[in-house]
């Protein structure tokens, strides 16, 4: 049996930020693996490191030192262009802001990813308003993200997220502008998308509810990874 | 092609977006893009008649001849009769018969022109009274008497500055001396049957146009020329024409007898004062389009600031750097061609609808204007030509791509991670 490669694993990573005559250290020699499928958070405290060490798993900036494999590919090596485009194929992103683009409908965000992969307009459909219904925003797909609400413009931030198959779903602080009930819905269904699609989820939150949700925990402090738990 | 209509569908959408602001940018490039129609049209439009009148008055639109009269304006520098009846020949041939309007073969020289009142030195024209009359607007610029006619003898049509040097008017007498063909002084006597009126004092003081069959008589040079000018139907087919009149005219060109000039060569100063006034025009349309090109800058640079952190998500979902700059270059461009049609359409129609006729200009020039020896018409008709409508399309698009670049490579060379902190 062909053994599959780690969703991400990182080898010695580091991250050094200039600013001005004083070094950052914001990722200090990180090395780690997650199986795909798996629904972990990296926690800690404001600072630690964690939305670095995500935008360098998505390839959003590159290490200073060390790399990174996701879905078996060096993204530490890629170039700008390259990395872009292993992107589109391989990672979703959900944000803390949302980003849905404003001069799209909520139906044409969602489906943004597969409109650059060239995905023909009835597979498009079938995919987005299977989601679409799942989560509740059936018959709000012509509404522009300034009509909607921040829970449904995350909602359709997640869709666009996996409406692709991606290996891998980057989510930063995606809770963080929600009410407790928006939250605790988009989190249901992130973590049914996960048991149904095996797409692997990667959290950088301090929300106890995430955390609560995900089977493991990575806490990093100061940039380093300070304790790894699994929990069954 | 997935990537070109989504970066068109979002340029499109993000145009509309700050729709103020695009319009606005528009606007001022659609202004651009008429004055830039009426301004050439109108330039055009005066050099085509400088040229018209240049040409009909000296040597043509072509004119052959022998290498050596143009600097001599002797009689043996004449065109051979082997040169002329070649000549003749290929300008009858199919493919330039067609685009030859007129042939005027002529004989100049100069001489002494004397009345009992006095002498002046004059350029003597023997000409064939009707294929002069059609080549030149000489003709028309009669004061008192006729133009020259196909059986006149001693008959002569005269400059009114030379008729008030010479103290002559219709019916006088002249006698005119050159050096003939032997090299042989010789005198003609003529009669004054026309006078005109160029506004070229250079011109009336002293041009005589008299029958090319008398010219030869008098000077002993039978039937030949100094040189054969040539009037076409287009301006703008001269080139072609003087390539396959060079080509066709290869083996008395090759021995050095005749040459063919196209109206630049023969006419120098001319062909200067439109290149001046054409840099004039250019320097203006350029300093034009900087300006507004800055306005396009602003306009897509501003747009480009606003979105800074759209340009992250784009490129976090999966947009390449060059396809991100590629969007900003398409929001440029669109901005500009649709600009540039309605401008330059709006350019075509205005100037057309209203000053289609011709644009009179005589309230501002108190007497006749000369230039370059052409008398200036105070009415200046708009000349629309379809290259022209292309050079300017093409000049307004390439601003607006030259005027993109720079927010494009901004756009393209986005820190990814900076960007999506980026609130405005």
């Amino acid at each position: 049996m062909i053994e599959q490669p780690a969703a991400v694993r990182t080898e010695r990573v580091w991250k050094i930020f200039s600013q001005e005559a004083e070094e950052v250290r914001a990722v200090r020699d990180v090395t780690l693996a997650i199986a795909p499928g798996e629904f972990t958070a990296l926690t800690g405290p404001s600072g630690s490191g964690k939305t670095t060490l995500l935008n360098l798993i998505g390839g959003l900036t590159h290490p200073t030192q060390g790399r990174i494999w996701v879905a078996g590919q060096d993204v530490s090596q890629m170039s700008n262009q390259e990395v872009a485009q292993f992107r589109l194929g391989h990672v979703g992103f959900v944000f803390q802001a949302y980003n849905l683009l404003p001069v799209l409908t909520a139906l044409e965000n969602a489906e943004f990813p597969m409109l650059l992969q060239g995905v023909p307009a009835d597979e498009r459909a079938r995919r987005v308003g299977e989601l679409f219904e799942r989560i509740g925003m059936a018959g709000l797909g012509d509404r522009r993200p300034g009509k909607l609400s921040g829970g449904q413009q995350q909602r359709v931030a997640v869709v666009r997220a996996v409406v692709s198959k991606p290996v891998l779903v980057l989510a930063d602080e995606p809770t963080a502008n929600l009410d407790t009930a928006a939250s605790e819905a988009l989190l249901d269904m992130m973590l049914e998308l996960n048991q149904e699609l095996g797409v692997t989820f990667v959290f950088a939150t301090h929300d106890g509810r995430v955390m609560k949700r995900s089977r493991r925990l990575i806490r990093m402090v100061d940039g380093a990874i300070n304790s790894d738990e699994t929990r069954s | 092609m997935a990537h070109l209509r989504v970066i068109v569908v979002l340029a499109l959408r993000n145009l509309r977006r700050q729709l103020r602001r695009t319009l606005l940018t528009c606007l001022a490039m659609i202004i651009g893009g008429a004055l830039l129609m009426f301004s050439l049209t109108l330039g055009d439009g005066t050099h085509e008649e400088w040229i018209e009148s240049g040409v009909r008055m000296g040597s043509g639109h072509v004119t052959i001849e022998s290498p050596e009269f143009r600097s001599s304006r002797r009689i043996e520098d004449r065109l051979s009769e082997t040169a002329r009846q070649a000549t003749e020949r290929v300008l009858a041939s199919a493919g330039i018969a067609e685009q030859v309007q007129t042939v005027s073969p002529k004989l100049v020289i100069t001489g002494l022109a004397s009345s009992a009142a006095g002498a002046r030195p004059v350029q003597v024209m023997g000409v064939e009274p009707r294929a002069e009359s059609s080549f030149s607007t000489l003709d028309d610029q009669l004061v008192e008497g006729r133009y020259l006619e196909s059986d006149d003898r001693l008959a002569a049509y005269v400059g009114i500055g030379l008729v008030e040097s010479l103290s002559l008017r219709l019916g006088s007498r002249l006698v005119v001396t050159a050096q003939d063909a032997d090299k042989e002084i010789a005198g003609q006597l003529l009669r004054v049957v026309g006078i005109f009126r160029t506004g070229v004092s250079a011109i009336d003081q002293t041009l005589i146009h008299i029958p090319l069959e008398t010219a030869g008589e008098w000077l002993g040079s039978g039937g030949d020329v100094t040189n054969l000018g040539i009037i076409v139907e287009d301006s703008s087919a001269v080139s072609g024409l003087v390539v396959r009149l060079k080509h066709a005219l290869a083996e008395p060109i090759g021995d050095g007898t005749t040459i063919v000039m196209d109206w630049r060569e023969a006419m120098p100063q001319l062909s200067a004062a439109v290149a001046i006034d054409d840099f004039g025009n250019y320097l203006v349309y350029g300093i034009l389009f900087i300006i507004i090109g800055f306005g396009i800058v602003n306009t897509v640079l501003m747009s480009v600031m606003h979105r800074y952190r759209e340009f992250g998500v784009l490129q976090a979902l999966g947009l390449t750097p060059g396809q991100t700059g590629g969007l900003v270059l398409v929001e440029g461009l669109v901005l500009t061609a649709v600009s540039a049609v309605i401008g330059i359409g709006l350019g075509i129609f205005v100037t057309w609808y209203f000053f289609g006729d011709g644009l009179d200009f005589s309230a501002l020039m108190d007497e006749e204007m000369t230039f370059a020896g052409v008398v200036i018409d105070p009415v200046i008709i708009p000349l629309f030509r379809t290259t022209r409508i292309i050079q300017a399309l093409a000049f307004i698009l390439s601003i607006g791509v030259l005027a993109s670049v720079y927010p494009a490579i901004l756009a393209a060379k986005i820190d990814v991670t900076e960007a999506m902190k980026f609130d405005r």
